[in-house]
């Protein structure tokens, strides 16, 4: 099969990004992917950490950092990579027109669908809080039968918490869709990619809202990775607008992977989808192929170095079984609580972390896999993303976060 | 090697496959693939449920493309939409769009009834009948040659060789454009392989699954299933030049269906391009290529995307010196095999292909490549472009 320096495995945020990476260093780059990866649905900000294993916030994420356990991802890859790592992801969407905001010594907090607040890092320009501070008065937005938002909830909920405590209205815009199947914010995304469904919005918010004001909306800011829809509304209500963090299916992320796959279509990788790697050719502790098993037959894909980004158990990359876990492709050990009993934590809301989710593939400071005793199991195999051992992302906030950083290092080792 | 069992409940609802369903971007009338694929199918193992926004799926591909967990949503509709055909029968239309086959066979058998076929197709389009029996008038249907491939290998003198492969042509490269096969007959006798054709091929089913035949196209599964096994147990290769029909003939027969050898047939069934990249790799391809001078857009159709094995065209047709080649990653054409022929579905499947066509129009290219027969269609229609498929230009190549 064809050679390429680099195969990546997995096609969600760890590996566009390792991909991405490897490219700019001149190697020659394929993916291998199965699914979409949650990026399409997801929330498209980068929590880099923004909790310690206490639950308490840290001041900013470069803070978090000096913290972290041992063990963590976060200290295998080293407080440099994690900022060159975000001088990267900056740099590319800023070069793509469409660039994100933040930094490391910054704990940039955003609302949500539910009228919370959460720690974030590095966020698009829609949800960018700073406008917030200009003003006192907010319309929380939203959208005749669009499923799960509830701007009143936004709102009630908001204005109990610092930096909030404004005048709130709730201001209902029509996107007049008849019949038809339930209302996510695609659709209303879509509507505001035309020309006709920004008039009528247009119009609409015209008619119920102040200018000088924020506008909260839902991520409906349109499909693309660019911030036409945010600077023709702004500009036309005068307003400012904020976008919340919402349930999937979320534009977001969906703009932020199409923004992904438009640059690495530019840098000559090469995406293969559907491509089902089931297992992996080792001599003598180098992976020379990993093969993947299709409807029809296998097929062999061969290069000098691999990132393994295919995501934990939710996305594969880890399988759980009777009693352990196991990394199904090559076969590595995979840590984990020596009884399944103790996997879990039945108390889900106390500040404690879960055990499951820490779960995963230890590593050396160069993000390689290690054996039982601690010695390299593979010299050219590189973890990124889900499947690293030590984090549980959910509970400290490091969602895309250990993905950018991780997909990062390890394309810069290969 | 079976990856799957058509089980709805490895579907976790997560949505990625309605964020990337080209029909539910257009329309609103289509509930989505999450909730009338795997959700549905739950209610559907207890219970009669019809839901009337399946007719909107394309079976394009999509959403197994998108899927984490590996379901075969649109292979879940396709069984449904049999199912909903049990109690109910079929129109003119539905059989016409079917059974291309039938109808091109019909066709040859009158003396110039090509000639007389395609007047009548551009008669009714024009005086609107089409769109009376439910065919899209504005758009030609793809009218058919004047010779069909089959009569044309036949007179065709080909180089003996020791190497052998054997050709499926399908029905579009059969009736509609002959001129693909004798381009990758070409190809291949450059590459000092002999083509066989086995003319006892019957088409693969993929527009009956489409348009709910479901027994019907299992009946040509299982014709073509005895074929492919008899020359696979000779050691040939079978070679496939259009996309859907690979896809059927490898794995939409294992999704749906329960016929012995359709696996290992499977194994031993390649895509023409990919065959050639192959080739490449283990430094056997012919590479004598002249210069192409001109600057190309690539459409990788659905039904290859989901046959895992990445766009083998788009890595051939960079062999070629002067030829300049772009992936135009635009998503679907929108045409999704008989779905855009359908006179209620035109305007979704030229609404899914604008973002295609724009693409097309920006990058001004006038030569659009894709392996698809039905996307070529497509493009041509609605970016008013030439297509070819990727051999074409590969045959160019050599003879130039």
């Amino acid at each position: 099969m064809r050679q390429s320096d680099v195969i990546v495995i997995g096609g969600g945020f760890a590996g566009l990004t390792a991909a991405a990476v490897a490219a700019k260093r001149g190697k020659t780059v394929t993916v291998l992917s199965k699914g979409v990866g949650t990026l399409t649905i997801s929330g498209g900000t980068i929590d880099l950490l923004g909790c310690g294993s206490d639950g308490r916030p840290f001041a900013s994420p470069a803070a978090g950092l000096a913290l972290v356990d041992p063990d963590h991802p976060y200290s295998k890859i080293g407080k440099e990579a994690v900022q060159a790592a975000v001088d990267f992801f900056l740099d590319l969407c800023e070069t793509a027109g469409f660039p994100y905001r933040g930094n490391l010594q910054e704990m940039k907090w955003i609302p949500t669908a539910a009228g919370t607040i959460k720690p974030t890092c590095l966020v698009p320009k829609t949800m960018d809080t700073a406008p917030l501070a200009e003003t006192d008065m907010v319309y929380a937005v939203g959208f005749h039968c669009l499923k799960d938002y509830y701007p009143h909830i936004v709102a009630k909920n908001l204005q109990k918490l610092p930096g909030y405590d404004k005048t709130y209205h709730i201001a209902m815009v029509d996107p007049r869709f008849t019949a038809g199947r339930d209302v996510s914010a695609l659709d209303i995304a879509r509507w505001l990619d035309t020309e006709s469904g920004r008039q009528d919005c247009i119009e609409q918010l015209r008619n119920t809202v102040k200018p000088g004001a924020v506008l909260l909306l839902p991520p409906v800011l349109g499909t693309r990775p660019d911030y036409q829809v945010l600077q023709e509304l702004e500009q036309a209500v005068r307003c400012r607008i904020i976008e919340t963090v919402a349930l999937p299916p979320a534009m977001t992320g969906f703009r932020l992977r199409n923004l992904l796959l438009d640059h690495l279509k530019s840098a000559g990788v090469r995406i293969v989808e559907q491509a089902f790697v089931a297992k992996a050719i080792v001599e003598n502790g180098r992976c020379l192929a990993v093969v993947t098993q299709n409807s029809d037959r296998e097929r062999s894909y061969s290069a000098q170095a691999f990132i393994l980004a295919n995501g934990g158990f939710y996305g594969g990359g880890l399988l759980a079984e009777p009693g352990k876990a196991v990394e199904p492709i090559f076969h590595l050990p995979v840590k984990a609580p020596a009884s399944q009993t103790q996997w879990s934590n039945p108390r889900l809301f106390s500040r404690e972390q879960q055990p499951f989710a820490k779960i995963g593939i230890a590593v050396d400071s160069t993000l390689r896999p290690l054996a039982e005793n601690g010695s390299l199991a593979l010299e050219n195999v590189y973890i990124a993303g889900r499947s690293l051992a030590g984090y549980d992302f959910c509970f400290e906030k490091s969602g895309n976060g250990v993905a950018l950083a991780s997909g990062y290092q390890a394309a810069m080792m290969v | 090697m079976k990856i799957q069992h058509n089980n709805p409940d490895s579907c976790t609802a997560c949505t990625a496959c309605i964020a990337q369903c080209p029909v539910t971007a257009v329309t609103r009338k289509f509930r989505g693939p999450k909730m009338v694929g795997p959700a549905l199918e739950r209610m559907r193992l207890s219970q009669e449920d019809t839901e009337p926004s399946l007719e909107y799926c394309s079976n394009c591909k999509n959403c197994d493309i998108a899927c984490p967990s590996g379901v075969p949503i649109s292979t879940l509709n396709m069984l449904a939409r049999a199912k909903s055909f049990k109690n109910r029968s079929h129109s003119l239309r539905d059989d016409m769009l079917a059974h291309g086959e039938k109808m091109a066979k019909l066709a040859e058998k009158i003396p110039g009834g090509a000639f007389l076929a395609n007047l009548g197709m551009n008669l009714g389009g024009s005086l609107g009948l089409m769109n009376l029996a439910g065919i899209a008038g504005e758009r030609p249907l793809p009218s058919y040659a004047a010779e069909s491939f089959l009569r044309q290998f036949k007179k065709f003198k080909q180089q003996s060789c020791p190497d052998k492969v054997v050709f499926y042509p399908g029905c579009f490269i059969n009736y509609n454009d002959p001129q693909v096969g004798m381009d990758f007959v070409a190809v291949m006798q450059a590459n000092g392989y002999e083509v066989i054709v086995e003319e006892d091929f019957v088409c693969c089913g993929s527009p009956m699954v489409a348009t709910g035949y479901l027994d019907e196209a299992g009946e040509q599964a299982r014709t073509n299933t005895e074929l492919l096994k008899k020359w696979r147990q000779q050691g040939y290769p079978v070679i496939t030049c259009c996309t859907s029909c690979g896809l059927m003939l490898k794995q939409e027969y294992q999704e749906l269906y329960d016929i012995e050898g359709m696996a290992e047939n499977a194994r031993n069934l390649y895509d023409g391009c990919e065959f050639l990249l192959l080739l490449a790799d283990k430094g056997k391809l012919n590479t004598h290529f002249a210069a192409l001078e001109e600057k190309v857009l690539y459409h990788a159709p659905c039904h290859l995307r989901a046959q895992g094995f990445g766009l083998p065209a788009l890595d051939l047709l960079e062999l070629i010196p002067g030829l300049r080649v772009e992936n135009a990653g635009a998503g679907c054409c929108g045409i999704a095999g008989n779905y855009g022929f359908k006179a209620d579905k035109y305007d979704i499947s030229m609404a899914i292909g604008e973002k295609l066509f724009q693409r097309i129009k920006d990058s001004g290219v006038d030569t659009v490549v894709s392996d698809c027969g039905t996307c070529r269609l497509q493009i041509a229609h609605g970016a008013k472009v030439e297509t070819v498929h990727p051999l074409t230009l590969l045959r160019r190549a050599y003879e130039r």
